[in-house]
């Protein structure tokens, strides 16, 4: 207390003293700061300009004539461009103005300085502002402080999720080893069993022998052909297996694995036979990967009219209109509907379809199970919430959270829980019993134990690609930048939503970002990285604007006590911005800054009040 | 699923190719000559074959020569059943050695031709002189007597009988030919007729069949030029600022120079194609005569080629051969002939004549002339403030703020879209309390809608263009389905002008102002992108005989419904993409959607420059290019060149990235910062040249050999400008330039504005540029006004003191004028202005007075500063007269912006006041 006291003190008699010079000597402008340097005039009778370029006097300062570049002899006057007025406004924080706000008929301190020629009179609203000023930082501090809380339980939670999941996947690469020993081992068994198997039938169909010969040498034709078609499309496949990074997705695995095993033995190592395969995975990767399909799938429908402009003379006159107007709004004809003016930049409906069965195809993938700790915990902060400082009262949009299943989970709901390592044991003993129970030198081959080697082979190589899925999601997930203090991590699996007009708008970080109008779904970005140290998130390369660029979103970040979208924007056409608020940006250091603020302009209040 | 693959791969080459295509010019969906009948037929008929002959020859008592053009019978052909009706003759002479010359056909028919109303100045015809007599004149071999009647002083015209031609010389018999009309008797006039049986006059072009009820009913002649290098002029092509020849030998296969009014999607940097607007005036130049001008009021589609030397080898025809000259050849699709001839000599005298016929320009509001912020669009309430807000952020001064056409509820002009703009009035307002305003986009495509009230009227009171069967025409643009206000009917015009009452146009305030895009017109679905020329207005007139003038009534309109929103005493502002001659009158044009291209960049020169010649001073193009994405070097170097042009606005496809100024970085920030103060400092001096050319017609951006007539140099410089007669702006026109070339004008010598440093003219000079600035000097002999100081806008800066820049000659002096009013009203009418003129002789500078209707205006200003450039002595002080004080003088800077270094005579805070007298004389 006796030392804010004697703080108080200093303050006023600085201020005192300041008036006086301010009145004597005309220091109009003059920054607290810069006083001592000014204090040379009043010694000396001339000072350098502060950028050294020439020396000024006490009566060339403030004369309303510029003598400095760099504007330093006219603090308080307009004259030189680049000069700056400081006004001091009691009551409220201090402010540096451009020099060419100075006497221009405009209020810009709120203690009125700034307009000294007589030309307009300006009403002291320090007080007012100021206290407008105060609430809303204090009101900040608070949300920092709640921010700051929930970004600590954060942080703490990051750090034993990311151990758990990094024990996970240890653990499953463990495991993937074995289970990668046993499957090789089955497939050897399983094609011991064949081999015999089909000794067995060439046996018994000894009789027959000439007619499948005539056959197969058909066969063998036949795929030479698909050779031909398979390499034509090698790149394409190249490229999508690299997205995809794996081939295992389960359901069609199986008919690949079938067809592998349907196919014999003689044609195991036969050429023809791995480029058949190749194009069947190449089928079975273009299935899976919807980006690529979305965007080529969609071209159809656009040929017609964007062959159109090329030749608009077989047109009616209202298709002309529409494509000669398209030029310039960029839009497909078709969207200019009666009401083409007041329809924003949508898809067409055949583009409505084509995503709609899209965002179809992502749900029925089967991948929308996350384990249950992965997601649970910022709900539960979520819930808990108190008080909310963004949005600012928008009433035209609201903003939303969920979760999102990532495209990378796998459904490991067969395996129980990862934790126990018992059905792996339980593989282990089934397998070795099959393993010493089978007799494939045997023959006739006993047929359930062929079945059963089939099936248990199936099983676990299944398994091992479930596994694998799991692995290579973990290390996808491990491998994303969460932070410096991972204070990222609780954002990982969900969404964001903000409705605004009839658009509603979803950020998903380190996935993407989406808008959806009805059954539409535009993508905006994929999640491309933190930028400005982490204080903006990028998502970049969404869907192509037509005669545009690629779509992009740039969430900048500020703290708030919740994870939301406070705003989102269309800048630039296709280059979206929005703004999210996250415990995460609630640092400590931002916390005491405010804090500091605050207690300076606590500090001011009596003497500006006295003002009056 | 294999065929699929493939047709995934044709698409994707498919779409390749579409994006690469997509954005071009559609050359195939314009008419070019051989698709156009009338082109095509004048331009294949045969030197010397017009067969008329001037008869009956008299003085009217309204002091015209008149005379019948009829057929020469021709021997070889009994000619009884194919006569054609004589053609009516008329020939006027006005002051200031202005010729004009009608022909008409006999207009006892169904069908009157069209004759443009409302160009022509009412005063112009009070400065007819009555013609009281012809002398008659025997020219070489002649047959037939010639008829020679006074012009001016100097200047006789003579109307030669056979062959018929008619042209304008030097006073005597002998004396040099000037300009002439049908010398190579090209002239051909297809007068309206009945359909012969089996004839078809329909016209068939793409998907569109054009009726032509009338038939055809074009005319052509050829003008000639004497003494000329080169001929200028007639907008609007982006083409260089001299013209080429279009046809004769050397010449490769090119377009006639078209004048058609077209909104044309992605026009190319250099084509003699047809753009937003038309003035059918040419200018020629050379070192013999000068200059003189040649200017028909047609507003049917015009072809002009420009005929290469020697394109008439094969013809023998006996015109003076030791006179240089151009020869050109004037088609038009209807109308009638309404030609004036002007003898100059000099570049102003030609304008100037030009401008007593279609006037002058319109004295703009202060606010007008300083920079514009544009984007289709701002998109909504809190997009105009962050917008507003961010140049007081970054200091930079503007005046303008501008909605495209997605502002409105459903492109629906004079509405709002309540969901983006809820409280127009309330954010008008708050751009007007720091003195800045609002533009919003009127376009004449009016949608058809029940439910509007605009159309409502419109509909229920037949005031729109109808279409051929007499129905309205219903045409397609941005709206949808829309139809074309009838804007050649003045109780239409009257109709429209009362829509931008404050009470009609809900939402609007007094700080509002309007922007006429659209008004060729542009229709997405009509032939050539606009209106069928069969289209039917007021009085029956067809479109085809009127299309070029549409856009200029629509402004016309515009422009009168501001004046009366004002009660008279507020300048319009109104911005026109459409143009016809007496456009000046009413407003600003801009050259329409050009691209984000160096190339572009550069055409805007001469595309403003040609513009200035015929008339419109006050033009602009897109700064940083409409279409396309501008690097950000382009963007600075186009600000840097715009701030020097008359109309200075920055505008951007909403396709394109933001380029506000401040976000490309702090350098290039402070570029475009510096580039728009320059413009603001230089306001003062703009504006006075404003003033000028709403005196006189001269315009403020001018070519060179405007200045400097006798210098060969000059005439084909497109790439530098004059502003007024003191400064020369070069433009950097090229990526990553370290110097440019730059050619200053014989006779004075310059004075580089970044250094002060002097360059004797009639050189060409390597000058060095750095990204900072264009190189821009101030001619020897003259003072400019400045207002050093920055401001938010123009508004702020009413008070402000005035710079003077004196940039004294080789015989010590200089002189320049400053004119001021309120900036806003017509009271200036009233004699509410400053006009000063400063003189500098002998180390004296004198303010004198040149405002002829007394002082009404009364302003504080002072002058703060006085920078002396080229002169020889030091002095230490100067000593002012009637108050006796003593100013210091010193050395100081040429402009105060950090990082430029400089050091001239500076007479510091001699603070004398604007409006008085005053003498200033160094000691």
């Amino acid at each position: 207390m006796k030392k804010i006291n004697t703080l108080f003190l200093v303050f006023c008699s600085i201020l005192i003293l300041r008036s006086e010079l301010v009145h004597s000597h005309n220091l109009i402008g003059v920054s607290l700061q810069d006083e001592e340097y000014y204090k040379g005039l009043y010694s000396t009778g001339k000072i350098k300009c502060k950028d050294g370029s020439k020396t000024f006097t006490k009566s060339q300062f403030n004369d309303d004539f510029c003598d400095c570049p760099d504007g330093t002899d006219e603090p308080g006057t307009s004259a030189c461009p680049s000069g700056k007025f400081y006004c001091r406004n009691a009551g409220h924080s201090p402010l540096t103005i451009f020099s060419s706000r100075v006497n221009d008929g405009i209020c810009d301190c709120c203690d009125g300085s700034d307009e000294y020629s007589g030309k307009i009179k300006c009403k002291n609203t320090c007080w007012e502002a100021g206290k407008v000023a105060r609430q809303r930082l204090t009101k900040k501090i608070a949300t920092f402080q709640e921010g700051l809380t929930i970004r600590k339980h954060d942080v703490e939670q990051a750090k034993i999720s990311v151990a758990k999941d990094e024990a996970e996947l240890s653990r499953l690469k463990e495991e993937e080893n074995i289970l990668k020993g046993l499957v090789q081992q089955l497939k050897e068994r399983k094609e011991q069993i064949e081999k015999a198997e089909e000794k067995e039938r060439i046996q018994r169909e000894k009789e027959e022998k000439q007619k499948k010969e005539a056959e197969e040498a058909k066969l063998k034709e036949q795929k030479g052909e698909e050779k031909v078609n398979a390499e034509e499309q090698e790149p394409v496949g190249t490229n999508t297996n690299d997205e995809t990074g794996i081939h295992d997705h389960s359901p069609l695995d199986q008919d690949l694995d079938s067809a592998r095993a349907d196919l014999g033995d003689e044609l195991a190592h036969n050429d023809d036979n791995a480029a058949f395969v190749d194009s069947l995975e190449e089928e079975h990767a273009e299935k899976n990967e919807e980006p690529f399909e979305v965007e080529h799938e969609h071209e159809p429908s656009h040929v017609p009219q964007e062959d159109a402009p090329e030749d608009t003379k077989s047109l009616s006159r209202e298709e002309l209109g529409r494509e000669i107007g398209s030029r310039w709004t960029g839009k497909r004809s078709e969207q200019q509907d009666e009401d083409a003016g007041t329809a924003r930049d949508h898809e067409d409906d055949d583009e409505y379809d084509e995503t709609s069965d899209n965002a179809h195809d992502e749900e029925s993938d089967g991948y929308d199970t996350e384990t249950e700790e992965d997601h649970s915990k910022y709900e539960d902060d979520d819930t808990e919430d108190h008080m909310n400082n963004v949005g600012d009262g928008a009433d035209d949009h609201s903003s939303d959270s969920h979760k999102y299943a990532s495209d990378d989970e796998v459904d490991m709901s067969d395996m129980e829980s990862t934790s126990n390592p018992s059905w792996l044991e339980k593989i282990q003993q089934t397998v070795r019993k099959f393993l010493d129970a089978v007799n494939v030198f045997q023959t006739p081959v006993d047929t359930s134990d062929s079945e059963n080697v089939r099936k248990e082979y199936d099983d676990a190589s299944g398994k091992l690609s479930k596994i694998q899925s799991r692995i290579s999601s973990l290390t996808k997930k491990l491998g994303y930048d969460f932070g410096p203090e991972k204070e990222f991590f609780s954002l990982y699996g969900h969404c964001y939503e903000i409705k605004e007009n009839k658009y509603v708008y979803k950020v998903c970080p380190f996935k993407e970002a989406t808008q959806v109008e009805g059954h539409s779904t535009t993508t905006l970005g994929k999640w491309e990285k933190f930028d400005e140290s982490y204080k903006v998130m990028l998502f970049t390369n969404g869907d192509k604007c037509w005669n545009g660029p690629y779509r992009s979103l740039t969430v900048r970040l500020r703290c708030g006590s919740k994870v939301e979208v406070a705003d989102i924007d269309e800048p630039s056409r296709c280059e979206y911005s929005a703004l999210l608020t996250t415990p995460a940006l609630c640092q400590e250091g931002r916390l005491k800054e405010l804090q500091e603020k605050l207690e300076s302009v606590n500090k001011q209040q009596p003497q500006g009040h006295d003002e009056l | 699923m294999k065929k699929s693959i493939h047709y995934l791969i044709y698409l994707t080459l498919f779409l390749s190719y579409l994006t690469t295509t997509t954005h071009s010019w559609k050359k195939e969906e314009f008419r070019n000559c051989n698709q156009t009948p009338f082109c095509k037929r004048a331009r294949s008929r045969h030197p010397h074959s017009c067969n008329l002959i001037p008869s009956d020859v008299t003085i009217t008592n309204n002091g015209d020569l008149v005379a019948k053009l009829k057929t020469k019978p021709n021997p070889d052909q009994d000619s009884s059943d194919d006569h054609n009706p004589d053609l009516e003759f008329s020939l006027s002479v006005y002051k200031d050695g202005i010729l004009r010359v009608k022909i008409h056909e006999n207009q006892e028919k169904d069908k009157k031709r069209f004759e443009v109303p409302d160009v022509v100045l009412d005063e112009f015809e009070s400065q007819k002189l009555w013609l009281q007599r012809f002398k008659k004149e025997v020219i070489g071999d002649d047959l037939l007597e010639s008829f020679v009647v006074y012009l001016s002083d100097g200047y006789e015209v003579v109307l030669r009988s056979d062959p018929f031609e008619v042209f304008v010389r030097e006073q005597g018999s002998g004396g040099a030919r000037i300009l002439s009309f049908n010398s190579h008797g090209l002239f051909d006039f297809e007068q309206l007729r009945v359909k012969k049986e089996g004839e078809d006059w329909e016209e068939r072009f793409r998907s569109h069949t054009d009726s032509r009820p009338y038939g055809p009913q074009s005319i052509s002649f050829d003008v000639s030029f004497y003494g000329a290098d080169f001929v200028y002029g007639i907008p609007e092509h982006a083409t260089s600022l001299a013209l080429k020849p279009t046809s004769g030998p050397g010449v490769e296969e090119s377009e006639p120079y078209r004048l058609f009014n077209l909104d044309v999607f992605e026009y190319l940097a250099e084509s003699p194609f047809g753009l937003y607007g038309s003035i059918p005036f040419m200018l020629s130049h050379g070192k013999s005569h000068g200059t003189s001008g040649f200017f028909w009021l047609n507003a049917a589609e015009m072809q002009i080629d420009v005929l290469g030397s020697g394109w008439d080898a094969e013809s023998k025809i006996a015109l003076p051969s030791d006179q240089k000259r151009i020869d050109t050849l004037w088609m038009s699709e209807a109308g009638i002939v309404d030609a004036f001839f002007f003898v100059g000599p000099k570049p102003k005298d030609v304008v100037k004549q030009y401008a007593s016929v279609t006037g002058t320009s319109a004295m703009p509001q202060l606010f007008a002339t300083g920079y514009h912020q544009c984007r289709w669009n701002y998109k909504d309430e809190e997009d105009v403030k962050n917008v507003d807000s961010k140049f007081d952020e970054h200091d930079i001064p503007y005046d303008v703020l501008w909605l495209d056409i997605e502002h409105t509820d459903g492109k629906r002009y004079f509405t709002w879209d309540r969901t983006l703009f809820p409280n127009p009035e309330q954010m008008q307002n708050d751009l007007a309390s720091r003195g800045r305003r609002m533009v919003t986009i009127v376009d004449p495509h009016i949608k058809r809608d029940e439910g509007y009230h605009i159309h409502k009227e419109a509909s229920k009171n037949g005031y729109y263009v109808k279409d051929a069967s007499g129905k309205d025409y219903d045409g397609w643009c941005w709206p949808g389905s829309s139809s074309y206000i009838d804007m050649v009917n003045p109780d239409i015009r009257s109709w429209w002008a009362d829509k931008f009452a404050l009470s009609e146009y809900v939402g609007s305030t007094p700080s509002l102002y309007i922007w006429n895009d659209m008004n060729e017109p542009s229709v997405f679905n009509g032939p050539e992108v606009t209106m069928p020329r069969d289209a039917l207005h007021y009085g029956n007139v067809e479109h085809r005989e009127l299309h070029n003038a549409y856009g200029y009534y629509f402004h016309m309109a515009t422009s009168d419904g501001l004046l009366k929103r004002g009660g008279g005493n507020d300048r319009p502002f109104v911005l026109s993409r459409a143009f016809f001659p007496g456009t000046q009158r009413y407003g600003t044009v801009w050259t329409g959607d050009n691209t984000a291209e160096w190339e572009q960049l550069r055409v805007s020169i001469p595309m403003i420059l040609t513009l200035g010649l015929t008339g419109i001073t006050f033009s602009g193009a897109d700064v940083g290019g409409f279409f396309g994405n501008p690097d950000t070097e382009l963007l600075v170097r186009w600000y840097q060149v715009a701030a020097y042009l008359p109309f200075f606005r920055g505008h951007a496809h909403h396709d394109t990235k933001r380029r506000e100024p401040w976000l490309f970085g702090e350098r290039n920030t402070q570029l475009m910062r510096d580039a728009i103060r320059v413009r603001y400092t230089l306001l003062p001096y703009f504006y006075t040249l404003f003033r000028e050319a709403n005196v006189t017609g001269v315009p403020v951006a001018r070519p060179l050999w405007m200045e400097f007539p006798e210098d060969e140099a000059t005439y084909s410089n497109d790439e530098a400008f004059m502003v007024g007669n003191g400064l020369l702006v070069q433009g950097v026109y090229t990526q990553r330039a370290k110097d440019v070339t730059v050619y200053l004008p014989n006779g004075p010598t310059w004075f580089d504005l970044r250094s002060g440093a002097a360059f004797k003219g009639g050189k060409t000079y390597k000058i060095e540029v750095t990204d900072a600035d264009i190189p821009v000097f101030q001619r020897a002999g003259t003072i400019i006004p400045r207002k050093d100081r920055f401001r938010r806008s123009t508004v702020q800066m009413e008070n402000d003191p005035y710079t003077l820049v004196i940039a004294v000659d080789s015989s010590g002096a200089a002189e320049g004028e400053l004119y001021i009013d309120d900036g806003k009203s017509y009271d200036f009418k009233q004699g509410a202005y400053l006009h000063r003129r400063f003189t500098f002789s002998d180390g004296k500078l004198t303010s004198v007075n040149l405002a002829t209707l007394g002082t009404k205006f009364l302003s504080d200003c002072t002058i703060e500063r006085i920078i002396l450039l080229g002169h020889s002595s030091k002095p230490k002080s100067a000593r002012i007269e009637p108050s006796n004080n003593v100013a210091e003088v010193e050395l100081g800077p040429l402009q105060i912006r950090s990082g430029v270094q400089s050091s001239v005579l500076t007479i510091r805070k001699p603070n004398v006041r604007v409006s008085d007298d005053w003498t200033i004389k160094l000691l």
